[in-house]
């Protein structure tokens, strides 16, 4: 990194105390912390950029955000991907104004530099203006970021050049992405066109809602799950056979009951899909992780990705400042499905975590008034509360993480959490703690890992 | 963002003039849905719609404009809304269950509808109708939001009045600037 942030620390864990289980709202509504936040969060984290299936052509691009920095994403023709800053190093102007599309070009409308789609400056509107010395083109590209990885058709990008590998970064998480990115040969795409919204909540409270927050599902989306299911109410949770698990700040919460979430979806042809398929999910991940799949179950990547399994939405959280963030929303399948039941699968997730879903309308709602309230500067200093299982950590022979037992948890979120402290109080990043110490070290692929992991 | 309605592919007819007295009937059809909608007379409102209706809001990306992605009638794309009559049921059960906490208190709700062209189609007793709309909604004590957009309509005679058989929805928003949909155009 270039800038400088640390040295004179103003001591981030006087917010929080995850031991005894709270948080204060200040980081939820202080601009100079979310500040801090851009820098040290997210200017330094692995940040989900495209689904390979997004950009399948030499030339395709789309554009994102990483933090609030405007990216392009490309497709280069040797069928690497480039992720590099949409913005012109001569005024800065963006260069590139679509949300997506193919090209050879990005040209800055304001003096016509052209770049090719790696991103290296080309030329530009009456290049004789530039005398011999004025501009050395091969330093006058944009600005790429430090690294790019691929985890099984997902792209990540950092600014950061000295932190973990993303197999490091993802950690033994991977176990529990595999239940979703490789439960069936050919791995997963997205369905085509993105949906984006705009909430007025911190973006926080998007990621930790779906990293472990099984509790609100059955009092806020009582309605939503009644209307998709004939009024049936949310499937009750077995607090012995579910659980929180959390890896280097990301988390999954799960049942093992294997139908939850697909209930939820309201598309009997989709269950009955996964049903004909988990025999060969089991074979193909182990019996337990198919026990998992299609359970009631959520999951975040951090900082700012989020899916569900068997309901198929995949999301990440836009940060624009403490009080507001964009939602992206797009559907993940397999690629080895049917048409039509990805176009099932595409509807039961519009008609549920869309804007106008039947569980999305009561989320958002929540979250903003979670935010706004913070305006009130009593309030603001109030601790909010995040103890819920504090006791009920499990060391579990099968499943990686720091393990919680009870769906009904705040274990990830304190989880999440400590990764934030983590992020926000680590100078260097190589001295990032994991948390825990990974089982899955050395090991490249989730399905062959023997006897443990595949019981 | 893509051009909000191509012309009707493969479709050599040429519409003839609507009557004066089809004109009016078709505004006051959309006016009354319109009212429906506002005071969320939802079951008076499914009345009004087709068993066959394809309720259609896509989600569109902002492109170049030599892009050639079809956004609009590609169905197998992301959408807001791409309902049946079963799908539209479904959304509005939730309203009814008595549970629908970030419902109440209610929304209030406001549709203007503008801009109302008809023409008639290749099929008797069906009715392509154009119309713009404006929807304000405000929440609680200062939420408040606009949706503005395009809306084509097949609307069929059934008796004595019209029930909605198409509605395609163009929302001029690439980001929707709203946290929700809690409301039907």
């Amino acid at each position: 990194m270039r800038f400088e942030r640390f040295g004179n620390e103003p001591g981030y864990g006087s917010y929080m105390n995850l031991k005894e289980g709270w948080i204060d709202r200040q980081i939820f509504a202080d601009q100079h912390i979310y500040e801090e936040e851009m820098y040290r969060i997210f200017a330094r984290s692995w940040l989900f950029v495209a689904h390979d299936s997004q950009l399948p052509k030499p030339g395709d691009f789309l554009t994102t955000y990483m933090g609030e920095d405007a990216v392009i994403v490309a497709r280069q023709n040797n069928g690497s991907i480039k992720v590099f800053l949409n913005s012109c190093p001569h005024r800065g102007n963006k260069v590139c104004f679509a949300d997506a599309g193919n090209t050879r070009r990005f040209v800055c409308n304001y003096h016509g530099w052209a770049f090719d789609t790696g991103g290296a400056l080309k030329g530009m509107h009456e290049e004789y203006c530039y005398d011999p010395g004025d501009l050395d083109r091969s330093k006058h590209g944009l600005r790429q970021v430090a690294q790019v990885g691929n985890y099984k058709g997902l792209n990540f990008a950092t600014f950061a050049s000295d932190g973990p590998s993303l197999e490091e970064w993802l950690g033994d998480f991977r176990w529990y992405l595999d239940m979703i990115l490789d439960n069936e040969e050919g791995g997963t795409e997205f369905i085509g066109g993105c949906i984006k919204s705009v909430i007025n909540a911190n973006w926080k409270f998007g990621v930790e809602n779906f990293i472990g927050d099984a509790y609100h599902a059955g009092w806020t989306h009582d309605s939503g799950t009644r209307a998709m299911n004939n009024g049936q109410p949310f499937p009750p949770v077995d607090m012995k056979n579910s659980y929180h698990a959390s890896v280097n700040g990301h988390g999954y919460e799960f049942g093992l009951e294997g139908v939850g979430d697909l209930f939820l979806l309201g598309r009997p042809r989709v269950m009955e899909y996964y049903e004909k398929r988990r025999a060969k999910m089991a074979k193909r991940l182990g019996e337990m992780r198919s026990k998992i799949f299609g359970s009631v179950a959520s999951a975040s990547i951090f900082p700012n990705v989020s899916f569900l399994p068997g309901i198929s939405t995949f999301r990440q959280w836009m940060p624009k400042g403490p009080w507001q963030f964009e939602l992206r929303t797009w559907v993940i399948v397999n690629k080895a499905m049917p048409d039509d039941i990805k176009e099932e699968i595409t509807k039961g997730v519009m008609q549920t975590f869309g804007p106008g879903g039947a569980f999305e309308m009561d989320d958002g709602e929540n979250w903003e008034n979670c935010t706004t309230v913070n305006r009130g500067v009593i309030t603001r200093h109030e601790k909010l509360h995040y103890r819920c299982g504090i006791s009920r950590k499990v060391e579990h022979e099968v499943l990686p993480g720091i393990v919680y037992q009870g769906q009904y948890n705040d274990a990830n979120q304190r989880g999440f959490y400590q990764r934030w402290l983590d992020m926000m109080e680590t100078r260097n990043l190589r001295d990032l703690p994991a948390r825990p110490e990974p089982r899955l070290t050395g090991v490249a692929e989730t399905r062959d890992v023997p006897g443990l992991f595949a019981l | 963002m893509a051009s909000a309605h191509r012309k009707p592919r493969n479709a050599p007819h040429v519409p003839s003039p609507a009557s004066p007295e089809l004109i009016s009937a078709l505004e006051q059809t959309l006016y009354r849905e319109a009212r429906l909608l506002d005071q969320e007379r939802y079951d008076e409102w499914v009345e009004m719609l087709a068993e066959d209706i394809h309720y259609h809001m896509p989600g569109i990306e902002t492109r170049y404009r030599r892009d050639r992605t079809d956004q609009v009638h590609d169905l197998t794309r992301m959408a807001f809304y791409n309902d049946g009559l079963g799908d539209l049921l479904k959304r509005l059960a939730r309203l009814k269950t008595g549970t629908a906490w970030s419902e109440d208190p209610a929304t209030r709700f406001t549709h203007l509808i503008t801009n109302i062209e008809v023409e008639t189609t290749e099929r008797d007793g069906e009715y392509r109708v154009f119309s713009n709309f404006l929807a304000y909604r405000s929440r609680n004590e200062r939420d408040q939001d606009t949706l503005i957009g395009n809306r084509e309509d097949i609307w069929r005679e059934s008796g004595t009045s019209f029930v909605l058989s198409k509605r395609l929805i163009i929302l001029k928003q690439n980001v929707l600037l709203s946290k929700n949909l809690n409301i039907y155009l």
